[in-house]
């Protein structure tokens, strides 16, 4: 068991610090009020390889290793949680299901576009009556010749506003004539694909979600991932390792706002000494540090079960509900150490507290966590 | 196909450095490692080389065994080779046993090298002598503080600021530059590029005995510092009490701290004054 980063690890979290740091921090505050998806700094991260973070080289990716991949999420949220938002969907529930579940054809055509950011990908689930429960799912797709024809509304879609390329969740007739749920690859050009307004949400305000409607939107055949009604075996895949990118998420959240915290504590002056001698204060500090590192060791044990190809889902949902959990708890002690200033948009701990919240929501509620991660022990033979 | 070889330290990469007082010494353990931002800038101006020319670059460092991390941020960047010489022998080298060691593994790794490359100056110890030096070494010609560099054929020039003013000075290769901080923007390394360094390329990792360094050698052309104080300059702070009328005492202000203002803030404040 080793617990100290390697080399390749440290190297790859200063540079996804450094990237940040120098082209993230300034603008952070300033996109998530005005609700803007910086696209000059998303062009810098398409030559970097932050869109095929694990594609392999052969499709121009980095063929970066797990652990890797949640390190860059961690870094960049850690600085600009809405920016790490787009990165990890794009990587984790729109890359991901094509490297694992499409056919050589469409890897071919989507997989180096994808993994150059020239194509922007989505996951595209969520409905109005269908969210956590992935089976109702009311889009559908008809075959009419060599096309299905999709018609349906899709909400909250992370990236919807600026995706090329949707992975669209639609109900299918099966051999026996029953409706099942299938994936189709949805370009945003096909005709009858419509984006709705952005959302105005609490934070990750800088992400632009949207609602994407299908209008008689003729997708070709080749375009169906995987087989007819496979729709919620990828669909549970893809959420698995989509879990592990928001709990990274999540952790680098909790990491920029308890850096914040431990900053401003050692400044601030109070009955004529830094707040950071006060005991409660040094048990808030304390509390952070050990539910980071804890998230950390949690995260990084479910990347390392992934690479070794063993089944990831339990250890995937228990990174995310503890490291969402550790960032919505960490935010909130950040912002009282921070007094009344944390309640202002003049420190970043405002937006860390708000950016936070939504992890413990999307890629599947922490109730639906606990559901998965309950099901697979009880599951478990007795001792 | 031109050599290049980038010579690059590994520095702390902390604001305030930590020092053990007693000793005087750094306290390195506490502080993560980077490649010193000069040393950076040279790297990236022999990147700029090999973009428009056939070129492979060698960076070679001399530290701690945990130096090979700047070797392979400098490979992720674009180098084709990493030297990397480590022994407990020359720990403490200064400048001066620097270079001599620096020397003897670039006639030994890199005999035929068309251009040397360092940075100007180091963000730990700030002596800019090791390009310089090195440059005696090796008997080729140097320029030190440079801000941009073209090669043509055989024939390097140089751009640098000097004393205010600017001069551009031609070379014969092989010759050795120091690159400063002012162009040269570093490039960021790709995660394809970090993966590749670690997979695809190797690291040579030399000792003295392999330089045909021994205890001898060094004794003749070793250490000649001994750093016998280390202190940290402590700002100091007063108060000045200015009293009477606002219209006297803005005007007295002014009069006393006008200069220091405008350096502080970097353009004079004098016009505003006066008007």
């Amino acid at each position: 068991m080793q617990f100290d980063p390697c080399m390749k690890h440290k190297l790859i979290r200063n540079s996804a610090r450094n990237f940040a740091e120098t082209e993230l921090a300034p603008i952070a505050a300033e996109i998530d009020q005005q609700r803007i998806f910086p696209r000059n700094v998303i062009a810098k991260m398409r030559e970097l390889n932050y869109f095929g973070l694990q594609v392999p080289q052969e499709y121009g990716g980095a063929a970066l290793d797990s652990i890797s991949s949640a390190i860059v999420v961690e870094e960049i949220s850690r600085v600009c949680a809405a920016v790490g938002l787009c990165v990890t969907v794009h990587n984790g529930v729109a890359v991901y299901p094509v490297l694992r579940f499409a056919n050589t054809s469409q890897k071919e055509k989507y997989l180096p576009q994808l993994a150059a950011g020239k194509v922007i990908g989505a996951f595209s689930l969520t409905e109005a009556n269908a969210g956590s429960d992935a089976g109702s799912v009311e889009t559908t797709a008809v075959k009419n010749g060599t096309n299905y024809i999709l018609n349906g509304t899709k909400i909250f879609v992370t990236n919807g506003g600026v995706c090329d390329v949707a992975l669209i969740f639609a109900l299918t007739s099966s051999p026996v004539n029953k409706l099942q749920s299938s994936v189709f690859i949805v370009e945003s050009k096909f005709p009858g694909f419509l984006r709705g307004e952005l959302e105005d949400l609490c934070g990750m305000r800088a992400n632009p979600v949207s609602s994407l409607f299908f209008e008689d939107c003729p997708v070709p055949e080749e375009n169906l991932l995987g087989q007819l009604g496979d729709g919620m075996k990828i669909g549970l895949a893809t959420l698995d390792n989509g879990r592990i990118g928001v709990a990274a998420q999540a952790l680098g959240i909790a990491q920029g706002a308890m850096e914040a915290a431990v900053k401003y504590a050692k400044e601030r002056q109070q009955f004529k000494k830094p707040i950071a001698s006060q005991q409660t204060i040094q048990n808030y500090i304390a509390d952070m540090a050990t539910q980071i590192m804890a998230a950390r060791l949690l995260l990084y044990r479910a990347c390392d079960i992934k690479d070794a190809g063993a089944p990831f889902g339990c250890e995937a949902s228990m990174a995310k509900l503890y490291c969402s959990s550790v960032a919505s708890k960490v935010t909130g002690l950040a912002l009282q150490i921070h007094g009344g200033y944390g309640y202002s948009k003049e420190y970043d701990v405002e937006r860390y507290f708000r950016d936070a919240r939504v992890t413990e929501i999307y890629e599947g509620t922490s109730e639906i966590q606990r559901m998965v991660i309950a099901r697979a022990i009880l599951s478990q033979p007795m001792m | 196909m031109l050599n290049i070889v980038v010579c690059i330290k590994q520095v702390p990469m902390v604001n305030e450095l930590p020092w053990d007082e007693k000793t005087g010494t750094l306290r390195r353990d506490l502080a993560t490692g980077m490649m010193n931002p000069a040393c950076k800038r040279a790297v990236e101006a022999a990147l700029q080389i090999k973009d428009k020319q056939n070129a492979s670059i060698t960076v070679i460092t001399m530290g701690p065994p945990v130096a090979e991390e700047v070797l392979r941020e400098a490979l992720a960047m674009g180098a084709d080779r990493g030297v990397l010489i480590c022994d407990r022998m020359l720990k403490g080298s200064d400048t001066y046993a620097t270079s001599f060691v620096l020397a003897e593994v670039i006639k030994k790794e890199s005999p035929d090298c068309d251009l040397i490359l360092c940075g100007a100056y180091t963000s730990d110890s700030e002596t800019a002598q090791v390009g310089p030096q090195l440059a005696e070494e090796l008997s080729v010609p140097a320029a030190a503080y440079v801000e941009n560099l073209d090669i043509s054929g055989r024939t390097l020039r140089v751009r640098r600021l000097v004393d205010h003013f600017r001069e551009t000075l031609e070379m014969e290769c092989p010759a050795l530059v120091t690159i400063s901080m002012e162009r040269y923007e570093p490039r960021y390394a790709s995660f394809a590029g970090l993966n590749r360094a670690f997979v695809e390329r190797d690291i040579a990792v030399l000792n003295a005995d392999a330089l045909g360094i021994t205890a001898a050698s060094l004794e003749a052309r070793g250490s000649r510092t001994k750093v016998r104080r280390v202190f940290i300059r402590k700002a100091q702070k007063g108060n000045v009490m200015i009293t009477g009328a606002a219209a006297n005492a803005v005007g007295e202000f002014l009069d006393k701290y006008q200069r220091k203002i405008s350096a502080v803030i970097g353009k004079s404040i004098e016009s505003k004054n006066q008007t």
